[in-house]
């Protein structure tokens, strides 16, 4: 009756970790028979989780590694059971959780292909009628008659989604199939799900591809940990994720030291428009406001800052004292402020680094090391990480 | 159950494809292919032959001694495969949903039916030795007994090495014991002194279902006289069982395999 085509409640999916080498035969044949709590460690892949996908939409899950992001897909699936909460699906359902899994080495493609669609559900027959068309997809040719095992992983990996997709489902679920196989076949990819969405038919998607999720979905699910932490418009909840990321990354790099007379308290990046965040363009200006405080009176002092990609290189650093800018004696609370007119920076993530420290470079008052990260975005295209304004022009031709 | 035969039977195609599959793997890229399923029992056949009836002067008849093997290897087969019908297939297991009791059910039923082309060897071999038919009525249900005991053993086997993969090790001790339990180098009358010493030791020894499948047997194929009709049931009823015990094992286990995978 009702336009849903997935619902979700409250689903908790906990793993049972085993203690390596604790276990005793007692305990483990009690453990297979008993369903309840016990004293193995425990891991919720995923908790609380709740949404509904509308028939004919296309939910995109993204998250990190380990975000429970295949966990959900397997029990929508059905091929695992939830701890607790509820799922419901309408429709059949076609799972690309891993292409080719069912999959003989021994046996030939047309071989598996069959035993493919059988595991999925299908008659002979109705494979029959679409044996063709999987052929032509999965463009392999002659080779249907060869055992698997012969084949190049990109054959494999192309018979396998042509089998998931002319299986044709109600409900397609995609577990990072779009980093499988060359340009030209995940071009083919898109197109065959591009026609999907125009049947009207529901699709889960999950890719660490941010362009290409937020292309296809019409709705954005972001898991870390098990958990929902965002979902909605595409455009949202990817800005959320990456600001999430970012975050993650910088408290996961962050260093700090120093004798502490000076403190870092915090640091504000604003763009052009005097706005507060941490997502930048290419060629626009960036401003930070660096708070200090002063916890016992010092003498002249500099300040310094310093840009990491994001396998911690630095792409630039300096200072106060570098750029003929004194700092008097510091003492109480206090602001100073970098301003870089025109960021020259390529696509991605950068870490800040502040630091404080006396003029003569004797003491170091205080230091964060990769703490605050910031995204850029460019439309500029260049090698390399840092655009250096460069002019060319041809000199006239020399007649020698 | 009914729900569990009525899910196996939507799903006909695929275990027919399942055995298939098993039997075409068996035999790829072999030169000798089905000939195997043959030769492995034929040369077991020629080493009891040689130890038992030339160096230890065993009275055993040759056709005894045929059918035993054959019929035993049939068990050994379902045992020695079955640790692996769900572990050898993790990322079926994992990644795709259909009854996961076909992947046991379809190795069963693939061994059968190797079984029974080397059975039909077997009648060739019998028709040729000479002797009588017994009263091959008994013969269905022997097969009957014997499919449903490899059943219940493979399913309750392959489910329990998930959680712990001792079992398939100690599978080939278990094995080698239940071998000399059971009459296939002998037959059941030599151990009837035995057995008929005390009223237990009957009953006790057709507790060994696959004792009392094999008197069936040769009851059908040599014409052996059948045990007591008390006996044999007894060991039809154990087959049962196991059978019961092994799906219900299988099925109150298989919902966690994905998670132990």
């Amino acid at each position: 009756m009702s336009d849903i085509a997935i619902q979700v409640e409250g689903v908790g999916k906990r793993f049972r970790l085993r203690n390596a080498g604790g276990n005793t035969l007692k305990s483990l044949v009690m453990d297979m028979f008993r369903n309840g709590a016990d004293t193995t460690r425990e891991l919720w892949a995923v908790k609380d989780v709740s949404f509904t996908v509308e028939r004919g939409t296309t939910l995109g899950l993204i998250g990190a590694n380990g975000a429970g992001k295949s966990t959900l897909l397997a029990l929508l699936a059905g091929t695992m059971m939830p701890t607790e909460g509820k799922l419901q699906t309408r429709g059949t359902i076609s799972s690309l959780l891993e292409l080719g899994a069912g999959f003989h080495p021994d046996l030939t493609g047309r071989e598996n292909v069959f035993l493919a669609g059988a595991i999925m559900g299908l008659t002979r027959e109705q494979m029959n009628r679409r044996f063709d068309a999987i052929v032509e997809f999965a463009d392999i040719g002659r080779f249907i008659d060869q055992p698997v095992k012969h084949y190049s992983s990109g054959m494999y990996v192309r018979l396998g989604f042509a089998v998931a997709v002319e299986v044709d489902p109600d409900v397609l679920l995609v577990d990072e199939v779009l980093a499988v196989g060359d340009a030209s076949f995940q071009r083919k990819c898109l197109r065959r799900m591009a026609e999907f969405r125009e049947q009207k038919k529901t699709m889960l998607i999950i890719s660490h591809d941010l362009n290409t999720i937020q292309t296809v979905s019409d709705q954005i699910l972001f898991l870390d940990h098990g958990r929902v932490l965002g979902h909605g418009a595409p455009g949202k909840v990817i800005g959320q994720y990456e600001t999430f990321w970012r975050e993650a990354m910088s408290s996961e790099r962050r260093r700090e030291w120093g004798t502490r007379e000076v403190i870092l308290t915090g640091a504000q990046f604003l763009d052009e428009s005097g706005r507060e965040t941490t997502k930048f363009t290419w060629g626009q200006a960036l401003t930070v406001r660096l708070h200090y405080e002063a916890t016992t009176p010092v003498g002249p002092s500099v300040f310094g800052f310093g840009i990491s990609d994001e396998n911690g290189h630095l792409v630039h650093g300096n200072n106060t004292q570098i750029e003929h800018v004194t700092i008097p004696a510091l003492s109480g609370k206090g602001t100073v402020v970098l301003k870089l007119p025109s960021l020259n920076l390529a696509k991605g993530t950068y870490l800040f680094s502040f630091s404080v420290h006396s003029a003569d470079h004797r003491v170091n008052y205080h230091r964060l090391d990769h703490a605050f990260a910031i995204g850029v975005e460019a439309s500029k295209q260049f090698e390399g990480i840092c655009y250096m304004p460069s002019q060319w022009s041809q000199e006239p031709p020399s007649c020698t | 159950m009914a729900g569990l035969i009525k899910e196996i039977a939507a799903h006909r195609d695929l275990l027919s494809m399942l055995v298939a599959r098993n039997i075409k793997i068996r035999y790829k890229e072999s030169a000798l292919g089905f000939l195997w399923t043959l030769l492995g029992p034929v040369f077991l056949i020629l080493i009891y032959a040689f130890f038992m009836k030339i160096v230890m002067k065993f009275p055993i008849p040759m056709p005894v001694l045929v059918s035993g093997i054959f019929v035993w290897q049939y068990l050994a087969m379902c045992l020695g495969d079955s640790s692996f019908a769900i572990i050898g297939n993790a990322n079926l297991v994992k990644k795709a949903c259909f009854p996961r009791l076909l992947l046991p059910l379809s190795i069963v039923l693939a061994n059968f039916v190797n079984f029974l082309l080397s059975l039909l060897v077997m009648g060739v071999y019998l028709l040729i030795v000479g002797p009588h038919f017994g009263s091959i009525a008994w013969l269905p249900l022997a097969l009957v007994t014997h499919l449903a005991l490899c059943t219940g053993v493979s399913l309750g086997l392959c489910a329990l090495n998930v959680f712990l993969r001792d079992v398939q090790h100690l599978t080939g001790i278990f094995t080698m014991a239940w071998f000399f339990l059971t009459p296939v180098v002998y037959e059941i009358s030599m151990i009837t002194p035995i057995t008929t010493q005390h009223p237990i030791l009957g009953p006790l020894y057709f507790m060994n279902p696959m004792a009392g499948i094999l008197a069936l047997y040769r009851t059908a194929l040599l014409g052996s006289p059948l045990p007591d009709f008390p006996l044999i049931s007894l060991s039809m009823l154990v087959s049962v069982i196991v059978f019961v015990a092994g799906t219900a094992i299988f099925q109150k286990l298989q919902p966690r395999f994905p998670d132990e995978l």
